[in-house]
């Protein structure tokens, strides 16, 4: 960087006066706390899910172990409403603060200066706390959007829009714009990336109508608080898959992928204490990863309904973020050149080293995946949740571990953590957790989806019952559950050290006074080089040029502009996407005969999601010859135009959905529903209090007006949903009876007393949620078997 | 190892960048070469593939694929014989070809495994193996069962799942479990029928298809 014109001074021309300041690292000590508490009961639940998946073959095999039963009566332990507090506890609550922690930690000082605003770091760290509370009330209570890590109804939506923008953000902005140093830190621009596209992916994927708010507005009362908390999405079927993978696809890539490179960046090369292996490809993987991430999305989708032209632009650019990938993964190994001999000792390097692996691994796997024909296989199976959880328990789990047992010691104010032994401890126990997880989880993944496409010799499916393909798996479901014991005892060992680091410490740990000189007004960049290049070509000079980067070098000092060319990069990119997928109609060929679902349906949708169905059985059967043997026509894009939201899935633990309808009787869902284990060998929890409660005719009305003001054409279903759904119910309630050999012939479930299982009459039993659900259930894919409905002359609005 | 870390070491320090955040400092250290290519060639191959897949003619997509794994199947299976009729000679011939009852089997497990049971011992639904039924009083009324459902839709129909010959088939496989006499559940409303006829015999081309 040697000034070769000589012009003059150059870099800071006058600067400021020396300022003196503290960091905060009170807010810092806060968010660790919540990353390992928050971290401990989102694996928690974790485990207990793993237990959940194995347990009722151990059942079937032992009665006495029945105690458990409890664990599929109880309507807040069942797993679809689980799962979605485990994922949310882990991606926002533990690697969440976990991040903040790392934000908050290293923003400070890669910009010399202390946060914008105290009161902001507050808020920011109770604003989130509160909705992650928010979060644990709601989800096990079955209030849920259904859309995968965007499960949260709409008034905690407004809360992390609000907190993520209005707090982290400006608070984040705001340290850089008063910064003491000019340029920012690679570090830095992951930070920004992340804050602006978590914000954008957040707001675009829940836009919502809400059911009770709409109510008001229209009626001037709310019929109930399950209405209060409820919301539409406003996009629908095809469109509705396709902006929730755009979110959840890039939820993965800037919530728990650009942070944690940034964190990398901090931590690592402080930790080792070796420079930086290449500022050029820092700058070349950032960029690159920043575009092309955005794109990948739709690989969430292959062989669904969605186009094929998204489909395969979706593979391509996973494919082509490999080395994007990969150039942190480089630049996180490189840099432990001439310090791997540290590694051998130091517990936190090899928290970072195991962690950058597992970066690199799963961002080969992601690529892999997401080529259609290897997607085929694992689509739906546990190679995906292998996947993962080799990135979130590897990549994320270590990385945060890493950098705690680094951050204990420098924010508690003591010399040196508890115990490096026990640290040690952590690390092999937490890696032989992640091994037996990933491993037994790609085992059972490939053998299932072997299982689904086998053909025996006559041409037909190998495994026509779908139960045989989930028994085969439970060996591995074992294996999975200890390694996901031995990673959470691995965290208990974890908090206890820095438990016991903290208690080591001074009760307020002293804050240095650090000094520095604000910035001038003035900064001459140094001068971009000439081309040495012995070639008359313009083009080829400018290039070079071009390619030492001291434009990216002026760059980095301009905070608003390198964030505005963030924005840019994800913008434009996602535009090329949703503009054709919201606009081209031959992407969503409507179908005549699909017609909406009658309130009552529509009212079972929603126990449907409520119940979290989504997290065992998909909607979507793909254009694959064995999918289609199995389970019917495959799924076409008109289907769904009345699916607000859409139901696909994307995992089948329980069998595809998508033609339920009409393929079992009434009684046999009825009796299904009470008790799976009439299918031998079924993990379906029971749903006995859907049996129990009573629907609220009353809910259904506000529904269907929220419906129709979305443009469903429900006609006069608007004005007496009720009466229709009450007469829908008592139609199926006296079929079911019919089916069944009379009302008084229904199956009492095993060990109930008779007494509380008699229904009065066809209008009691018609009153149950049950009913709804199992109108639902029978309307699944069978508009395409029956005749278009004819033309209605004149419009009925 | 330590060999490596010397010259590197030597190496870089005539990298290293003149820039440092809170300690930490950079080398200009350039890309490793097979990085570029690799990141170049997947690019190349995106666009290429992309073009390919969805401009190209000599793309099958995947609802093509299907298409035309079906057709192979109905020629497998169907070419030499056509379309079938579900008439009683149709019938009671395939119910006695073991070839016919191996395809038709991967068809009832799919399909009527969860309420007749593996065996079809019934379940929810009626026992298939004994003598009594409960919608059927010739065997050309199974047929009619399954195409149409029965019972207030305790039986769901398959016509518009199935394929026409796929409901023949799976009809002679019900057929042919009569007689096994498994111990089943009970289920009320079953009456004893007569004997499937003879193949072949007048009873069994003079039957009505349609009565029941």
């Amino acid at each position: 960087m040697a000034t070769e014109q000589g012009q003059g001074p150059l870099g800071e021309v006058a600067p400021g006066q020396v300022e003196e300041f503290r960091y905060d690292d009170a807010i810092v000590r806060k968010f660790v706390a919540a990353t390992l508490i928050w971290g401990f009961v989102g694996m928690l639940v974790g485990v207990i899910l793993a237990f959940q998946m194995a347990i009722p073959t151990l059942v079937q095999s032992f009665p006495s172990l029945s105690f458990l039963d409890f664990l599929y009566d109880t309507s807040f332990l069942n797993f679809g409403r689980l799962r979605p507090l485990h994922t949310n506890a882990v991606i926002f609550a533990f690697a969440g603060n976990a991040i903040f922690a790392a934000i908050y930690y290293s923003t400070q000082r890669l910009c010399k200066a202390r946060m914008f605003s105290d009161t902001l770091s507050m808020l920011h760290f109770w604003g989130w706390q509160a909705i992650i509370v928010a979060a644990a009330i709601t989800l096990p209570l079955g209030i849920t959007q259904s859309k995968e890590y965007a499960e949260l109804e709409w008034p905690i939506d407004l809360a992390i829009a609000l907190v993520w923008v209005g707090f982290f953000g400006v608070n984040f902005f705001g340290t850089l714009l008063r910064r003491r140093e000019r340029h920012l830190y690679v570090a830095l621009w992951f930070y920004i990336a992340t804050i602006v596209t978590v914000a954008l992916l957040h707001v675009f994927n829940n836009l919502w109508i809400p059911v009770g708010a709409y109510e008001l507005i229209t009626t001037g009362s709310v019929s109930s608080p399950d209405n209060l908390l409820k919301s539409y999405p406003l996009y629908a079927g095809v469109q509705d898959a396709f902006m929730q993978w755009w979110y959840g696809h890039n939820a993965v890539a800037f919530f728990l992928t650009t942070p944690f490179l940034g964190l990398m960046y901090y931590f690592l090369p402080k930790a080792a204490n070796r420079p930086v292996f290449s500022y050029r490809l820092s700058i070349v993987h950032f960029w690159s990863l920043v575009f092309i991430y955005i794109w990948a999305g739709p690989h969430h989708l292959h062989y669904t309904s969605l186009p094929l032209w998204a489909s395969s632009l979706g593979m391509v650019f996973s494919v082509m973020l490999w080395m994007p990938s990969w150039g942190g993964m480089i630049n996180g190994l490189l840099t432990l050149r001439g310090a791997w001999h540290k590694v051998r000792e130091d517990p936190v390097l090899k928290f970072f080293v195991v962690g950058v692996t597992f970066y690199g691994m799963s961002t080969f796997e992601g690529p892999l995946l997401s080529v259609k024909l290897v997607n085929s296989l694992s689509h739906y199976t546990d190679w995906t949740i292998a996947h993962v959880h080799s990135g979130t328990l590897g990549w994320n789990g270590f990385m945060t571990f890493g950098m705690l047992y680094w951050l204990a010691p420098r924010i508690f104010g003591v010399e040196k953590l508890h115990s490096l032994k026990l640290a040690t401890l952590h690390f092999w126990i937490g890696t032989i957790g992640i091994l037996l997880y990933v491993l037994s989880m790609y085992t059972a993944g490939i053998t299932q989806g072997l299982m689904w496409r086998a053909f025996d010799t006559s041409g037909q499916l190998a495994f026509p019952d779908f139960v045989e393909t989930v028994q085969r798996l439970m060996p591995f479901y074992w294996i999975r559950a200890v390694g996901g014991v031995l990673y959470l005892v691995g965290v208990v060992l974890g908090m206890y050290n820095i438990w016991m680091t903290w208690r080591a410490g001074p009760r307020k740990p002293e804050e240095p006074v650090h000094r520095a000189p604000a910035l001038g007004p003035v900064y001459v960049d140094a001068p971009a080089p000439t081309s040495k290049l012995d070639a008359n070509i313009e083009l080829g000079k400018k290039a070079e040029v071009w390619m030492k980067a001291t434009w990216h070098r002026r760059l980095e000092r301009l905070p608003v502009r390198l964030t505005v060319w963030v924005i840019i990069s994800v913008v434009a990119a996602s535009l090329f996407e949703i503009i054709p997928t919201f606009l081209i109609r031959s992407n969503v060929p409507t179908i005549a005969s699909v017609q909406p679902y009658t309130p009552l349906e529509l009212y079972g949708r929603d126990i449907y999601i409520a119940e979290g169905c989504y997290n065992c059985h998909s909607q979507m059967i793909r254009p694959i010859f064995a999918e289609v043997k199995r389970y019917g026509e495959y799924s076409k894009p008109g289907e769904f135009v009345y699916d607000r939201p859409f139901q696909w899935g994307s995992r089948r633990i329980g069998p595809d959905l998508a033609r339920e309808g009409g393929r079992q009787s009434h009684a046999w869902h009825y009796n299904h529903f009470m008790d799976p284990s009439i299918t031998p060998g079924s993990i379906m929890p029971r749903y006995r209090f859907l049996a129990q409660q009573r629907t609220d005719f009353d809910e259904i009305a506000a529904r269907v007006k929220s419906m129709a003001m979305l443009g469903v054409p429900y006609g006069d279903a608007v004005n007496n949903a009720p009466e229709l759904a009450r007469e829908q119910a008592q139609l199926i309630a006296s079929e079911l009876a019919t089916q069944s050999g009379g009302l008084a012939n229904i199956p009492i479930p095993a060990g109930e007393e008779a007494e509380d299982w008699r229904y009065e009459s066809i209008e009691d039993l018609s009153e149950r949620r049950v009913i709804a659900l199992i109108a639902y259930m029978q309307r699944l894919g069978v508009d395409i078997t029956k005749p278009a409905p004819e033309e209605e002359t004149g419009g009925d609005q | 190892m330590s060999e490596i870390e010397n010259n590197n070491t030597d190496r870089n320090e005539s990298l290293l960048l003149d820039h440092e955040y809170d300690g930490i400092r950079e080398y200009d250290n350039p890309t490793p070469g097979w990085w570029h290519l690799i990141f170049i060639g997947s690019v190349l191959w995106g666009i290429v593939y992309f073009v390919f897949a969805t401009w190209s003619p000599y793309y099958t997509a995947p609802v093509e694929a299907v298409a035309a794994a079906q057709a192979a199947e109905y020629e497998a299976l169907f070419g030499t014989i056509g379309d079938l009729e579900p008439d009683p000679e149709t019938l009671l011939t395939m119910m006695a070809d073991p070839k016919w009852v191996a395809v038709a089997r991967g068809s009832y497990l799919t399909n009527c495994r969860s309420c007749h049971a593996e065996n079809a011992q019934g379940l929810t639904g009626p026992n298939l193996t004994d003598d009594r039924y409960k919608n059927v009083k010739v065997v050309t009324d199974i047929y009619d069962v399954i195409s149409l459902g029965a019972g207030k839709g305790a039986m769901p129909a398959w016509g518009t799942r199935l394929s026409k010959n796929e409901v023949v088939l799976l009809s002679a496989y019900v057929a042919s479990l009569r007689g096994q006499n498994l111990p089943g559940a009970e289920y009320d409303g079953e009456q004893l029928i007569d004997p499937w006829p003879e193949p072949g015999s007048d009873a069994a081309s003079t039957e009505e298809p349609d009565a029941g």
